[in-house]
């Protein structure tokens, strides 16, 4: 490797400025040269030093940063060193470097200090502590400055050193390293830190002061926190009451001046050393007001008393009934309130509101925090607090009955108590599994619940009405089923509510209490009970879609599609206007597909009007075709992608429904989906596959005799599928429909070729997969077009392939086929061999016979070979697609299993006995003497059981 | 470590079982050599002591006239000491040797270094070859005691001075309180580490001990001879040499049957030194057939005994599986509940390591595990033990996941471990996370083959692990969000997606 050498002077600083300007112009015909000309020259020696030189020195503000950023990027490109590839960087720059940037970060306004601590680092990460011992002494004598602006450079850098402590595993390793480091800069950092908190002490009515103070505090509180992780060393146990009288202190100061993120930093370092501060805590939790500003800290504190109380260790902490009372009162009941940051949300951002509220994203908010500390408390003090709780909701209640229109937030408050007390365990499944059963579910239903949902006008109290629609809907599992059944029909009028949230809770209940399972394992509320208000339900549902707002609401459309589910023939009656309505939305949303949830759902739903319309009138299904295809058509013009796979299975499930002949429509298509840039991507192959499977089932006929000339084009999508490691299996679904459903003629001048193929793959890369498909494949072959044909085309190929192929392949790896139609299609292809192939008994293959037998009776009797190579484990994982491209499978255009044999082979093991019986008469003495020399004992008692099953002997 | 051979059959299944782990993996040996932050702890037993005043050996009172208790020697400053040692007339050699080691037994910083500097160690050393001067000879022999039991620098400086041969010659002194002193000097000296505990046993200081074993041997003198063999036990990299090893262990094996406590407890101490390693070293422990005693010995009611017992087994389980079982035939099993509910964290953390390296074990020993009633003690750890404890219960759990058949696999989690190890995914600790989420998915591969995905999912939400996980896809270490991740992708994959819960 040749290292050029740029001269630090004063020219190719200036080249190197020219070319800084023009890597920031918008024009990318400026830009793109500059940057590669920089990329060209970043391996010269001196490169970086010039870059420093630069955002040190030049006169040029810009240019400074740019140099920052750029001496950053190169650092972070080149600084490690790959065993076994060039050092990038040369040892004089390293070392220079290392010399000078800390003394240039620490000088150097914020922007640049800010890429220079990154860039430090980033060397850190690499060099530090071995190859930069000095690196904390240095930073540490920065200490001492009194610069707020340097010594919050320092912290910040060290910080960023080390974080990592907090998450790495332990090591001997790591260890050393803290303990270094703690060698160096325990004892200072405390000395800063008492330091730091007696200037807050003498400035403590200057605020900006104080801002750069806090922010020296902060980043101490976070280095303190990074040390102390892994273990408690030493030096901090030795100074603990330094540190913790001091954070005490500033968790008690008078939290107006204090900065947030400060203290609830502080929580997490509580966590590491617990009990005395539950009550500095509590007290802290109590002083704090309802500011959304303060809603992290907040919360975080809750979470922290919700972690603690529910630990053995500290339960005398909350023992103490007004301890337990004061908690209540004072943190959790004030928590839990409405405030009027939810009720714009409620309003105004739906979306977040909903993904909150019912998906479980508040993880950071006060009521979710302070229901999680209900919970825990609830773990070792459940009757207690469910006593104090039961007295509040009373009296929120009360307060809500004098005055409910200003008093509404109280009953909002009471129904959220109730249900953070009643839950122990949920599912998004099932909702509340297991409820405190000190709390009368029930009754709180009939009482409270129960009423708003039947009061005449749906717009008011909105947030009462979406409050009680979640009960019913979260405690389903708990209400008895008469109860639901009252529910039903005002969930079905609420959909008509203007608010977004509440009709969206109402369909949402509506789906969920529609997937209950009832006794018999079928659905709770069944078609018949739901009879009165189909109609309703149906319109409703549709109505909601059309309220601002709600026009893609995945919500609604899932209940679409649990109510098609659950109504199934009640629906026909309704089907010509709700497809109309289900195509006029399909053809909206494939202009611009944004929900993918929505979509989906809109998908399903049309799948269940085709199948349930279809189960009892097959005839119907053109009329869909009718509805559809016109949408289709236009989804696959403009190559609507995200929709590409789910119009191919919509179609699949409408041509599978044809009896055996195919419309004109789809042979007009066929041409279109052989297209190359159609299979290019992932998530179109397996319905695209499935499809053309239809294709060949229905009209593989038509296609021999009306589009011949597309055959090549079909056998180019198998190749192509073949080759792939990850698809292949894809590759010979299409191929084996080929060879049952073509005419036999029309494949002949093709058949060779496509056995060369094969071989090619074999031989180039061999998967288990792979192995297992070929096998299905060459005996699907022997089962349609008979033994001796396959023996045939693998000897044309190549002199004794055949015995080859049965050597080394069928008769070692048919152990590993799986599933049962592919292991029936197995058994039947070797037994024909067997019983069917002359050459088997005439010729030198005749020593794979009884090698072949046994192996086909280890595979009826023995269990499958599910091993799978080491070198092969990751494969899978290679060749996933990624998440963005996975095929969207729908549930409702299921297929069902084809088994080419059917019928026609009930018991293989039974055609094995006939089979040998026949052959042995046509030959009689050859098939008992084969059998006798060299199959194996175990194998030959399993044979007779087959022979006496069958009633047949061998002769 | 060496792995145990197999046939093929057996590595396929275990291939199946552990996902391609090797089984003898999951066995975690002591860990001694680690980096500490935390202050260092007094240890149970001691690397070196010093001796303060002849206590341990009343009797020998009797046998020493020229024995004057500490208080009644004169008090002489460190300058009249030299003069007294230096002279040529034994009686003041022996006043001075007498207060040189009053000052060098007093509570509060003897003058190791002042004594030493003064030069008087090669004046000491050369006393103690004299046989003809029994006083001289002791009070010698106990000022170099005190000496060695210093530092390491101080030891080396007694070392160095030639005091090795000399002691272990007066290992054979016809006076009893000699010799003992001897033994306790050297049991000094091998305590310092590796190097000089090797220099002692190449000057053969192992069979002139053991020549001093007899039934009549006083136990006083057996306490501190056993305490100086323990030593010679002791230390790792390297470990004592085998032949060493060989010519200790019957009579640590005959000392492991007196009654004497203090003689228990260095004994077992030694073999838990001899048991610390790999399998080669646990299996000639093993074959001298100590493993029922060393059991027997858990149930001791001093701590002092049972501590080192539970170490030796719990080393020794940390073994093969025939090693492991040897103690299980002991009935290591009947034992270990009783100790994980012990009062001291450090012996439940103890016992908690011993049963997550029998967890590790082949399915018979699982299953003789849950028949001896330990998962009840072991979901107690879990829930209630400290958090080193836990960290043990918690592998003891992933362990047996990884081994054990589909339904001890149920019976763990119906005994409610899945619900602590759910719980203990809020600790901070990575690695402890990295290795419950591998017990899930363990879980969840037995749950697939009884065709229980869905339930156990839905049990896991219950229990709040859905949660739990999902939160760790946020976690910064990369091998924890990736395991979270995969839990999620494989086990919980966008249920509002699915409509399957629907017949088709």
């Amino acid at each position: 490797l040749v290292v050029l050498i740029m001269e630090l002077n004063d020219a190719n600083l200036q080249t190197l400025t020219q070319f800084l300007r023009k890597t920031l112009d918008p024009d990318p015909t400026v830009r793109r040269p500059a940057e590669k000309f920089l990329e060209s020259v970043e391996g010269n020696q001196n490169y970086p030093l010039l870059l420093l030189t630069l955002l040190e020195k030049s006169q040029d503000n810009v240019i400074r940063v740019c140099a920052a950023v750029t001496f950053k990027n190169y650092i972070k490109r080149n600084w490690r060193i790959v065993e076994d590839e060039p050092n990038k960087i040369s040892d004089p720059d390293r070392t220079a470097i290392k010399a000078n940037i800390v003394n240039l970060m620490l000088s150097s306004p914020e922007q640049i200090q800010k890429q220079l601590s990154d860039a430090i680092s980033i060397i850190g990460r690499e060099d530090f502590p071995q190859k930069w011992p000095d690196l904390l002494t240095e930073m540490v004598t920065r200490f001492r400055s009194g610069d707020f602006h340097i010594i919050n450079g320092v912290l910040r850098t060290a910080h960023s050193l080390f974080k990592r402590y907090r998450h790495e595993f332990k090591s001997n390793e790591l260890w050393s390293e803290i303990k270094l480091v703690l060698d160096t800069f325990a004892l200072p950092l405390t000395e800063l830190f008492k330091a730091t908190i007696e200037l807050c002490q003498t400035h403590a009515t200057d605020v900006n002061a104080l801002k750069v103070l806090f922010s020296s505090l902060t980043l101490i509180a976070k280095l303190f926190y990074s040390l102390n992780f892994q273990d408690l060393p030493e030096f901090f146990e030795d100074h603990m009451e330094t540190w913790m009288t001091n954070f005490h202190g500033l968790l008690t100061l008078d939290n107006k001046l204090l900065q947030t993120d400060v203290s609830y930093l502080l929580l997490y370092i509580y966590s590491l050393y617990t009990a005395r501060f539950v009550t500095a805590i509590w007290n802290l939790l109590v002083s704090t007001g309802q500011e959304v500003k303060y809603d992290l800290l907040v919360s975080n504190a809750i979470q922290f008393l919700a972690s603690v109380c529910e630990r053995p260790h500290y339960k005398h902490l909350f023992e103490d009934q007004n301890t337990l009372t004061s908690i209540c009162e004072k943190v959790i009941v004030p928590n839990m309130e409405f405030r009027s940051a939810d009720e714009e949300a409620f309003e105004d951002n739906s979306e977040e509101y909903i993904r909150r509220d019912l998906e479980g994203s508040d993880i950071d908010t006060r009521r979710r925090a302070a229901c999680d500390l209900v919970r825990g408390l609830c773990k070792f003090f459940e009757g207690p607090v469910t006593a104090i709780f039961s007295g509040y909701v009373n009296s929120m209640l009360a307060e809500y009955a004098k005055t409910p229109r200003e008093n509404w937030k109280h009953k909002d408050a009471a129904i959220y108590l109730v249900t953070s007390l009643a839950s122990k365990a949920q599912t998004q499944k099932h909702g509340i599994t297991q409820a405190n059963e000190l709390v009368n579910l029930t009754e709180f239903f009939v009482n409270h619940i129960l009423p708003d949902l039947k009061s005449p006008n749906v717009n008011e109290f909105p947030v009462l009405k979406a409050d009680a629609i979640k009960y019913v809907m979260i405690f389903r599992s708990q209400l008895p089923k008469e109860q639901l059944l009252q529910a039903v029909p005002l969930l079905i009028t609420h959909l008509q509510a203007e608010s977004t949230v509440e009709h969206t809770y109402a369909a949402h209940a509506l789906e969920r209490l529609f997937t209950m399972r009832g006794p018999n394992n079928t659905t709770l509320i069944t078609a018949a009970e739901m009879a009165p208000c189909t109609e309703q339900l149906l319109n409703n549902l549709f109505k909601a879609l059309a309220f601002p707002g709600s026009a893609e609401n995945e919500y609604i459309m899932k209940a679409i599609m649990r109510s098609f589910s659950l109504l199934q023939e009640s629906i026909v009656p309704y089907i010509p206007t709700l497809i109309g309505q289900l195509t006029h939305k399909l053809l909206q949303v494939s202009k611009n597909p944004s929900k993918p949830h929505f979509n989906h759902y809109l998908f399903e739903s049309l799948c269940l009007s085709v199948r349930i319309t279809c189960k009892a009138n097959p005839a119907t299904v053109s009329s869909f075709e009718e509805a559809l295809f016109p949408v289709f058509t236009e989804i696959l013009q403009n190559d609507v992608q995200e929709f590409l796979p789910y119009v191919f299975q919509v179609m699949s499930l409408l041509l599978e429904i044809h009896s055996n002949s195919i419309p004109a429509s789809y042979m007009a298509l066929f041409p279109h989906l052989l297209q190359p840039v159609l299979w290019e991507r992932t998530g179109n192959i397996p319905p695209l596959v499935r499809l053309l499977q239809a294709y060949l089932e229905k009209g593989g006929e038509t296609i021999a005799r009306s589009a011949a000339d597309k055959i090549p084009g079909l056998l180019g999508v198998f190749q192509k599928l073949i080759a792939s490691k990850a698809n292949d299996h894809q590759g010979f679904y299409l191929l084996n429909s080929i060879i049952e459903h073509m005419p036999p003629e029309s494949l002949i001048q093709y058949r060779k070729q496509i056995f060369i193929l094969l071989f090619q793959r074999l031989q180039g890369s061999k998967t288990t997969k792979f192995i297992k498909s070929f096998l299905v494949f060459v005996n699907l072959y022997c089962v349609k077009y008979g033994a001796i044909a396959l023996q045939e085309i693998f000897d044309s190929i190549q002199p004794k392939m055949f015995g080859m192929v049965l050597e080394k392949i069928v008769i070692p790896e048919v152990q590993k086929v799986s599933g049962p139609v592919e292991k029936k299609i197995c058994a039947v292809g070797i037994t024909k061999i067997l019983t069917e192939c002359p050459a088997m008994m005439d010729t030198e293959y005749t020593k794979l016979w009884t090698p072949l037998l046994q192996a086909l009776i280890g595979f009826f009797e023995l269990p499958e070979d599910d091993s799978i190579p080491d070198d092969e484990h990751f494969i899978d994982i290679e060749d996933t697609p990624g998440y963005q491209t996975a095929f969207s499978q729908l549930a409702f255009a299921g297929k069902k299993e084809h088994d080419p044999i059917g019928d026609a082979v009930g018991n293989p093991k039974i055609l094995l006995a006939q089979s040998l019986h026949k052959l042995s008469t046509a030959c009689p003495g050859r098939v008992p003497s084969m059998l006798s020399t060299s199959l194996n004992a175990e194998a030959l008692q399993f044979l007779q059981g087959y022979l006496q099953a069958a009633t047949v002997q061998l002769v | 470590a060496n792995m145990p051979t197999k046939n093929v059959t057996d590595e396929r299944l275990s291939k199946f079982k552990n996902k391609g782990k090797d089984p003898a993996k999951l066995r975690e040996k002591r860990i001694t050599e680690c980096v500490e932050l935390r202050k260092a702890h007094k240890n149970e037993n001691f690397l070196k002591r010093r001796n303060i005043t002849l206590s341990s050996i009343p009797d020998e009172e009797a046998l020493s006239p020229d024995y004057i208790p500490n208080e009644l020697v004169t008090h002489l400053s460190i300058e009249d000491i030299i003069k007294d040692v230096n002279s040529d007339c034994r009686k003041s050699q022996t006043r001075g040797c007498q207060a040189a080691r009053k000052l060098l037994s007093q509570e509060r910083n003897p003058p190791l270094k002042e004594i030493i500097d003064a030069g008087l160690l090669s004046n000491f050393v050369s006393f103690l070859s004299m046989d003809d001067e029994p006083t001289l000879q002791f009070e010698a022999a106990w000022a170099l005691t005190n000496i060695a039991s210093g530092t390491s620098w101080h030891t080396q400086q007694v070392v160095e001075h030639g005091a090795v041969p000399a002691f272990i010659s007066l290992l054979s002194s016809p006076m009893l309180h000699i010799s003992e002193q001897a033994v306790w000097a050297l049991g000094n000296i091998a305590g310092d580490g590796a190097t000089y505990r090797d220099v002692l046993i190449e000057c053969n200081v192992i069979p002139a001990l053991l020549s001093r074993i007899s039934p009549d041997t006083p136990v006083g003198y057996l306490r501190n001879l056993t305490w100086t063999l323990s030593n010679l036990c002791r230390n790792k990299n390297p470990f004592p040499p085998l032949s060493a090893v060989q010519q200790m262990l019957p009579s640590l094996v005959q000392l492991l049957h007196l009654s004497d406590k203090d003689i228990l407890s260095d004994a077992c101490w030694a073999i838990s030194y001899l048991s610390d390693g790999d399998n080669d070293r646990i299996e000639i422990v093993v074959k001298t057939g100590i493993v029922p005693r060393l059991v027997e010995l858990m149930s001791h009611q001093e701590l002092g005994v049972m501590t080192p017992a539970l170490r030796s087994i719990g080393n020794i389980v940390s073994g093969s599986d025939l090693q492991t079982e040897t103690a299980i035939d002991a009935g290591v099993l009947n034992v270990l509940p009783k100790l994980m509910r012990h009062p001291k964290a450090s012996i439940q953390k103890e016992a908690a390591w011993a049963l997550s390296n029998i967890a590790a074990g082949p399915c018979k020993q699982i299953q003789q595990l849950i028949t001896c009633g330990l998962l009840p003690p072991l979901v107690h750890l879990l829930r209630n033990g400290d958090f080193k404890t836990q960290r043990e219960a918690v592998w003891a759990v992933t362990n047996l996941t990884s081994g054990a058949t589909v339904e001890q696999v149920v019976q763990l989690v119906q005994s409610g471990a899945l619900e602590a190890i759910i719980n203990l995914l809020q600790v901070k600790d990575a690695k402890v996370i990295l290795v419950i989420l591998d017990a899930i998915n363990n879980i969840f591969m037995a749950a697939e083959k009884l065709g229980e995905m869905e339930k156990l999912s839905l049990l896991i939400e219950e229990l709040g692990g859905l949660d739990r996980i999902e939160m760790l896809q946020n976690h910064d270490n990369e091998m924890v969000y990736q395991a979270a991740h995969n839990i999620i992708e494989k086990y919980f994959s966008d249920v509002s997606l699915s409509c399957v819960d629907e017949q088709l």
